[in-house]
């Protein structure tokens, strides 16, 4: 008896899943019909294969100076050479190959850290959600601390004590971006822990923990996704804000905020070296946010 | 009961959807006279709303007025330009709606909503309107207007926003009043007083009523004459006690078999077996074949045709050649 | 009136929170001994210096005399300015307050339009290049976006200076540089709350009622938008304070925001956790007033 039961939630509980993600043959239909959905796919596996093959991609080393061609302008323009595709900065060092060495360390950066503050939210979320009371009044406490903090003043103050590397940055951009996640997952888990199928689980004696990884778990995950995605981007621009402010990525690892603060001393005399970081941002953060926007169109009932 | 003032003449309104094309009204005809209540009744889906707001040409893309023409006065409000078409919505044909909380603008005062028309239509001031909308509050037999007046909807209990939309739609005394389903939100017994005040005031403004509902019962309380809607179009159309006497189609005999006695209310009136066929793809002979108990080989090839069997009642089935 | 005085009390833990994270960063930061006295110093001045401002005392009791001078708005001595950091702070405030009043003002007089024609016109041209700007103003860091500016007005045009504070030109690009980003989630904001509004039932009701379409716009429904526009742009106090903290390095506006980060850079603590405190309440306030003035606007929730 007890067997069934627990095999008849379950699969009322897949059922609920099922319904809300759909099947991958659902999914790409309604992605080649959103096209900044499709769009924005091709922009991210773009960017990731460029990070993944930035090596082989990449005509020089990001940190190669060349003292023979200083701030070389873009190959279009007079002066340029084919040599210098994006031309060269005071250095004489390539920019197209520090622009496709700097993918490599938004995309780690941004999706690490991001991973890191969805494990952060998503278990307090949990806790806070599920066993409620007085420890769920402590933690939203915390995430309304969080909340009046500033993410990058948070961020800066953690660099000031800890001191600027790629490590500490992701932990830092970690620690300060959970608060989404926890909001959003705690509110999940209230309204998912009224349905029928968590009712019926607990009614059996099903122990909370396997309730939580059985049952609330999977029926997170879309929302999950959806605010992954779109944190990577805020993440991307907050890592090349910080790098640009100094306090972020160091030399000799190269940053699309880095290249862009370098090239800021030379407004006037080479436009295209503060310029082309900043388009390279703006493509990978759009890419990001269109797929993120068509994830959430397709995974979050509410906003049909 | 005078001519017929209002009349649709092969109106056609189909909403072009991504999935294709729903012919949501097709070839309705029509008409009202003056002081009369016509009621269209049928399941959701039969065209019945989407025929109202045609009326009002409210119809929102990506839904469309086709064809047809809607005489009113003996103009043709197809043809309004967006500007003659306020000048008839709210003063000369006026609606109310089936929800009335989520009816009203939740931000405003219902003396606010309520002067509106007013100021719109009658080229009154603020203050004249009030008088006239506090006059209109006590016929629809609101207690203590002046209070009211200065309420917000939510305030008021669902019988009482029912009262403000019916003196909202009055308030300029149109020669036709719209109610779509006007009491299917409410309890059973504010459900009657709003009917009994919607007779009272008809007879007191001669207005005509176009009555849209899925409850025979408001229909008997309420209706001269009755059409029968499916798949939006009119499959029978007679008079009140012809109707409830000597149905002749098949869909309306069932209505009235899965209808319990008048008063008698239930969550869901109409149940009959099988489900409506699906408007992308209706079938080429009678739209109501699949789920009928008198089906024939003709219904399934060939589209039935409105006929009139007698005097002011037709029906559009093959039973009745 | 008794749940602003629950909301005013619920401050409280949060200050302390954010108090209590503040110290702890700082406390690990280390000793700020180092940093105040001059690099000759001797050991036994150095340990004197120590036990004068009681770095030998147990976290708890630093942390507990922390918060007790803290109240009384003491937040230490800046070694860079040589005065009360909060005086420091004080003096920056207004600076900063000009440039995101500014910013704001330029993002509403953008988004509301837009957002408003964009929502009544969906899928025309207007709306597609409304909701288009406005994603590609979201995805530009906007350190990338003054810095194209001033490429642009200042470098090559050279109509409106560099940077600094002073005349009403100077204001001009720092602030378009704050709101462009504050005016892109502000279209966004009202297109999709216009767009959910335009469809209930009470706009069919004002349409019926054959008043003008500007009525039923701007009246019936935009008063409507105004709940969540006026309640979500206070809430987004957060992301312009942060906004402003990486313009004001852009333009060296001579705000809090370029004061942090040189207090940053110099590891000037007292300033540094002064201007979180203040940023944080500045913050909390806001959100506080967001909340009263949801519930002044929806009639349909009592203040009480």
């Amino acid at each position: 008896m007890g067997e069934q039961s627990k095999t008849i939630i379950d699969a009322d509980s897949q059922a609920y899943m099922r319904k809300r993600n759909g099947t991958f043959k659902r999914w790409s239909k309604l992605l080649l019909r959103s096209k900044t959905g499709t769009v924005g796919l091709l922009i991210v596996l773009f960017i990731v294969f460029v990070a993944v093959f930035a090596p082989l991609l990449a005509p020089y080393n990001p940190n190669a100076i060349n003292p023979s061609s200083l701030h070389v302008p873009p190959s279009w323009m007079e002066g340029g050479s084919t040599a210098h595709l994006l031309g060269t900065d005071n250095l004489g060092r390539d920019i197209l190959s520090r622009i496709i060495y700097g993918s490599q360390v938004s995309l780690l950066v941004g999706i690490a850290a991001v991973l890191l503050s969805g494990i952060i939210g998503v278990s307090i979320g949990l806790i806070s959600g599920f066993y409620g009371g007085f420890l769920d009044n402590i933690l939203m406490r915390f995430v309304d601390s969080f909340l009046a903090i500033p993410t990058i003043l948070f961020s800066l103050v953690f660099l000031a004590v800890f001191g600027p590397s790629i490590m500490t940055l992701i932990v830092v951009l970690g620690l300060t971006n959970w608060t989404s996640y926890a909001r959003l997952v705690r509110g999940e888990v209230l309204s998912i822990k009224e349905r029928d199928f968590v009712r019926a689980a607990r009614s059996i004696g099903v122990k909370n923990n396997k309730i939580i990884t059985r049952h609330l778990m999977p029926n997170v995950i879309s929302t999950f996704i959806v605010i992954s995605t779109l944190s990577v981007a805020s993440t991307i621009i907050l890592e090349s804000s910080l790098s640009f402010l100094g306090l972020g990525i160091q030399p000799p690892t190269v940053s699309w905020g880095t290249v862009l603060s370098d090239g800021r001393d030379y407004l006037a005399t080479s436009w295209w070296l503060a310029t082309f970081p900043g388009i390279a941002i703006t493509i990978t953060v759009l890419g990001i946010i269109f797929l993120g926007d068509w994830l959430r169109d397709v995974l979050d009932p509410r906003t049909k | 009961m005078g001519e017929s003032f209002i009349q649709l003449k092969n109106l056609k309104t189909y909403f072009h959807t991504e999935e294709g094309t729903v012919p949501a009204v097709d070839d309705v005809s029509l008409s009202i006279k003056k002081g009369e209540t016509l009621a269209i009744v049928g399941e959701s889906g039969s065209g019945k709303s989407v025929t109202s707001l045609s009326l009002m040409r409210l119809i929102e893309p990506p839904g469309r007025i086709e064809s047809g023409e809607i005489l009113f006065e003996g103009h043709n409000l197809v043809d309004y330009s967006k500007k003659k078409m306020r000048a008839v919505r709210g003063n000369k044909i006026a609606m109310i709606f089936q929800e009335p909380l989520t009816s009203l603008n939740p931000v405003f005062t219902v003396g606010n909503q309520i002067s509106e028309s007013i100021i719109e239509h009658q080229n009154k001031s603020k203050k004249e309107a009030k008088q006239l909308v506090i006059e209109m509050l006590t016929k629809v037999g609101i207690p203590r207007p002046e209070k009211v007046f200065h309420s917000y909807p939510h305030a008021l209990s669902g019988g009482m926003r029912q009262r403000v939309m019916i003196a909202m739609a009055l308030s300029c005394n149109p020669e036709l009043l719209i109610a779509d389903e006007p009491t299917t939100a409410l309890d059973v017994t504010i459900q009657a007083q709003i009917l009994t005040l919607m007779k009272e005031l008809i007879r007191e403004f001669e207005t005509s009523i176009l009555l849209i509902t899925h409850d025979l019962g408001v229909v008997a309380e309420m209706a001269d004459r009755v059409i029968v809607m499916y798949g939006g179009q009119i499959v029978e159309e007679t008079d009140v006690y012809t109707l409830f006497k000597h149905p002749k189609h098949p869909y309306t005999k069932g209505l009235l078999a899965s209808t319990p006695k008048v008063h008698e209310l239930k969550e869901e009136l109409i149940s009959i077996s099988g489900t409506v066929p699906n408007p992308l793809d209706y079938p080429i002979g009678c739209r109501f074949a699949d789920r009928c108990e008198s089906v024939m080989e003709t219904c399934r090839t060939v589209h039935p045709e409105l006929k009139e069997i007698k005097p002011g009642h037709t029906v559009r089935c093959w039973l009745h050649e | 009136m008794n749940y602003i005085v629950r909301r005013m009390l619920q401050i409280i833990p949060v200050l302390l929170i954010i108090s209590f994270i503040v110290f702890t960063l700082v406390f690990i930061a280390g000793d700020p001994v180092a940093l105040m006295l001059p690099d000759d110093a001797t050991l036994e001045e150095i340990e004197q210096l120590r036990e004068s401002i009681g770095l030998n005392e147990p976290f708890y009791v630093q942390y507990g005399s922390y918060v007790f001078r803290v109240v009384q708005g003491d937040f230490g001595e800046s070694f860079r300015y040589g005065q009360d950091a909060l005086s420091v702070v004080w003096e920056r405030l207004p600076a900063t307050f000009e440039l995101a009043i500014a910013a704001i003002i330029i993002a509403i007089m953008v988004a509301i339009p837009f957002g408003i024609w964009s929502a009544t016109k969906q899928n025309s041209s207007i709306d597609l290049i409304a909701t288009g700007a406005a994603v590609v103003g979201k995805a530009m860091p906007n350190f990338w976006l003054g810095i194209m500016l001033i490429l642009f007005f200042s470098v090559t045009l050279g109509v409106l200076p560099v940077s600094g504070r002073g005349s009403f030109a100077h204001l001009i690009l720092p602030a378009i540089t704050l709101g462009t980003g504050i005016a892109a989630e502000m279209t966004r904001l009202i297109r999709s709350s216009m767009l959910e509004i335009l469809n209930q039932d009470y706009i069919r009701t004002a349409k019926s009622k054959g008043i003008k379409s500007v009525q039923v716009i701007y009246k019936h429904a935009f008063r409507n938008a105004l709940i969540p526009f006026v309640t979500i742009t206070a809430l987004q106090t957060s992301t312009l304070i942060g906004g402003a903290l990486i313009t004001e390095t852009v333009f060296a506006w001579p705000g809090i925001g370029q004061l942090l980060i040189q207090a940053v850079n110099t590891r000037d603590m007292a300033i540094v956790q002064a201007c979180v405190m203040i940023i944080a309440a500045i913050v909390i306030l806001m959100n506080l007033l967001a909340d009263i003035i949801y519930r002044i606007l929806d009639p349909r929730i009592k203040l009480d």
